[in-house]
């Protein structure tokens, strides 16, 4: 994962997020953002039963998920005031251009209280807060007693789920992590595959696929797909393997005609193997895997 | 006395890969056969090794003088752990010496005491199919066999699997020699016996194979089968399954059951049978698949993850056994398949629902 340690928290993936949810997001790179964001806002947006509120500065059409709708059903999202982008000012800010959290609790609350007031069946509140850890008026203090409100506004909701995001880049680890200990749930990517044995799910720090459960021969197609997908273009690949229970001797050799079949230099990287897994990987050798290459080792 | 002459003389009457037999009554004629081998070897530069016990080191070590240092001694008892493991160890070895232009050279001693029958034929078949797996290595083996302490039977076997006999320093072919496929169809021709009636019995009734491995795992709990030991298992049956669904013909089945005293070690045994017939040409997983090849090492990695290995076809089935050695003791836990006795998928599913439901009720 991203190295923390993430104890008490509910995983969950943006697809399955509820009301009362006040969710986390530390993204490593756009594309993350856009995966797990863009699924948050399009699953609100694709009907007409939720409302979403984005706090940006950025036009709506180039915001996660909603790049994604049509013209039409955009103007219309719009004109129903069902996806509503409120600007940094004039949610976060006070007069004098300083972070003020209470003014950012009312604004939302505001939009909440209108949403009921419209029948829409749920609200989904999110923002990228990064810029706000070094604004004036803002840093780490105030955003904890921010996220406190968020939070108490949030959690007993019945038609609320919320998520913050912060670019994992923004601030020092430790920073990050008092901040993410006021929320309760860890939202991640949808899974890309999941049939209740096999688990396959999109990372971007570093790179590749975490591969839950079982692979074998009724799962290799959708593995194999997945993995084409996420190693084309990359040199290294990783696949998060710690939840992995079982692999079969058609996966490994898949993993490996995969990893030769990828242009030159281009590795598979093997993260950390269970001690099971990795037993029979030495049974058959390394040297008869070629193109993959054992990772970062198991957290004891 | 340099050895360089005698070096040269050798090279010249043999093959590049060698193969012999050196069958010794003593400590005389086991030196005089073994180093002038070794001695071979370190004048020419190859990588040689010696896989022996103490005693023999002793003296081959006395012997050698000067050149000992250029040999390097591996107890016999550790290299030899396992048929299939070993053979790939070795290649790997002729391999990588074959890659920096060098020989492997080994004289290696089998352990033969102490090993059940079953285990016994496998290492026989290991210096069958040594003809094989290193033809192209250019390698350099030699098998001393005591002659006067080993049982007969074992001696004999050795004649018919090397296809040179050593003498002193001197090599001749051996007629008794057999064709190493030749010797495996042999191997692999006495029927087996029949399972034990309280085996438990699989219907595989559907490609999806995650059920079987839910109750071969709770299976082999019930059997003081290593922890360790039970991702070996799972892959090797789900290989073996795999094949038979590609390949085999329906009906298939899995029998399991537990063999304490037979010819095999103390073993879980996990039977897969199919009622389709294997081509002349299919291969039995015997040779290590060689790198850089595609990856593909189904039957062969089978043997490796597997104590031993037995495989009959013809007669309209084909029949996989496959042998986990597991330590004495007693079970660790007993699981839900222990009191089964035949399953399918959906009488599996039926007892995973009532697992479930006396662990919701209790």
């Amino acid at each position: 994962m991203n190295g923390l340690d993430v104890g008490w928290f509910t995983e969950r993936p943006v697809g399955e997020l509820r009301p009362g949810d006040h969710a986390w997001l530390a993204y490593a790179t756009r594309e993350e953002r856009e995966h797990v964001i863009g699924d948050f806002v399009h699953d609100g947006l694709r009907n007409t039963e939720e409302k979403v509120v984005y706090v940006a500065d950025s036009p709506p059409e180039r915001l996660p998920g909603v790049r994604r709708l049509d013209d039409v059903t955009l103007r219309d999202r719009v004109r129903r005031r069902q996806l509503r982008v409120l600007s940094r000012a004039q949610t976060c800010l006070d007069r004098a251009g300083r972070f003020d959290p209470s003014r950012m609790v009312d604004v939302l609350a505001h939009e909440v209280d209108a949403a009921f007031d419209q029948e829409f069946r749920a609200v989904r509140v999110t923002t990228d807060f990064s810029w706000l850890l070094t604004a004036p008026g803002g840093g780490l203090t105030r955003m904890l007693s921010c996220e406190h409100l968020v939070a108490e506004a949030v959690s007993p909701s019945t038609t609320t789920m919320a998520i913050c995001q912060v670019r994992r880049g923004a601030r020092p680890p430790d920073e990050l992590a008092a901040l993410r200990d006021t929320h309760e749930v860890l939202v991640e990517a949808n899974p890309e595959f999941d049939d209740g044995v096999l688990k396959i799910v999109r990372t971007f720090d570093p790179p590749g696929l975490r591969v839950e459960g079982e692979l074998d021969a009724a799962r290799h197609a959708a593995f194999s797909d997945r993995l084409a997908r996420v190693s084309k273009g990359r040199l290294r690949t990783h696949l998060d393997l710690s939840r992995l229970r079982f692999v079969d001797l058609g996966g490994l050799s898949l993993l490996t005609r995969h990893a030769c079949d990828l242009p030159g230099g281009s590795v598979l990287v093997l993260d950390e193997l269970p001690p099971e897994v990795e037993d029979v990987i030495e049974m058959v050798g390394w040297h008869r895997l070629p193109g993959l290459v054992r990772g970062r080792p198991r957290e004891a | 006395m340099r050895p360089r002459v005698r070096a040269v003389r050798w090279e010249a009457v043999s093959e590049p890969f060698t193969h012999r037999l050196l069958p010794y009554d003593g400590v005389e004629s086991f030196v005089a056969g073994a180093v002038p081998f070794l001695r071979a070897g370190v004048a020419a530069g190859d990588r040689v090794m010696a896989v022996t016990d103490m005693a023999r080191e002793t003296l081959l070590r006395e012997a050698l003088g000067e050149d000992a240092r250029r040999v390097e001694f591996v107890d016999a008892e550790t290299w030899y752990a396992h048929p299939a493991r070993t053979l790939a160890e070795c290649l790997a070895e002729a391999d990588a010496a074959a890659s920096r232009g060098r020989r492997l050279r080994l004289l290696g001693e089998p352990v033969w005491t102490a090993r059940p029958p079953l285990e016994v034929l496998e290492w026989q078949r290991a210096e069958a199919l040594a003809n094989i797996a290193f033809a192209d290595t250019g390698a350099a083996l030699m098998c001393p066999y005591a002659v006067r302490t080993l049982p007969p039977g074992i001696v004999a076997a050795a004649r018919h699997t090397h296809p040179e006999t050593a003498r002193g320093a001197r090599a001749t072919r051996n007629p008794g020699f057999v064709d190493p496929a030749a010797y495996c169809r042999r191997v692999d021709s006495a029927p087996l016996p029949d399972p034990p009636p309280d085996a438990v019995v699989l219907d595989l009734d559907r490609p999806d194979l995650y059920w079987l491995r839910m109750c071969v795992g709770d299976y082999a709990r019930g059997c003081a089968l290593p922890e360790d030991r039970l991702q070996r298992l799972l892959v090797a049956v789900t290989e073996v399954v795999t094949n038979a669904v590609r390949h085999g013909a329906p009906p298939i089945v899995l029998r399991m059951w537990t063999d304490a005293d037979g010819p095999g070690p103390p073993a879980l045994v996990c039977e897969v049978v199919d009622h389709g017939e294997w081509a002349p040409d299919a291969g039995f997983g015997h040779v290590p698949p060689r790198p850089g090849g595609d990856g593909r090492f189904g039957l062969w990695a089978v043997r490796l993850l597997c104590s031993l290995v037995q495989i009959r076809t013809g007669g309209g089935a084909t029949t996989v056994r496959l042998w986990f050695r597991h330590r004495a003791g007693p079970p660790r836990v007993k699981g839900f398949m222990q009191s089964a006795h035949r399953l399918d998928s959906a009488a599996y599913a039926e007892r995973v629902r009532d697992d479930l439901d006396r662990q919701v009720t209790s």
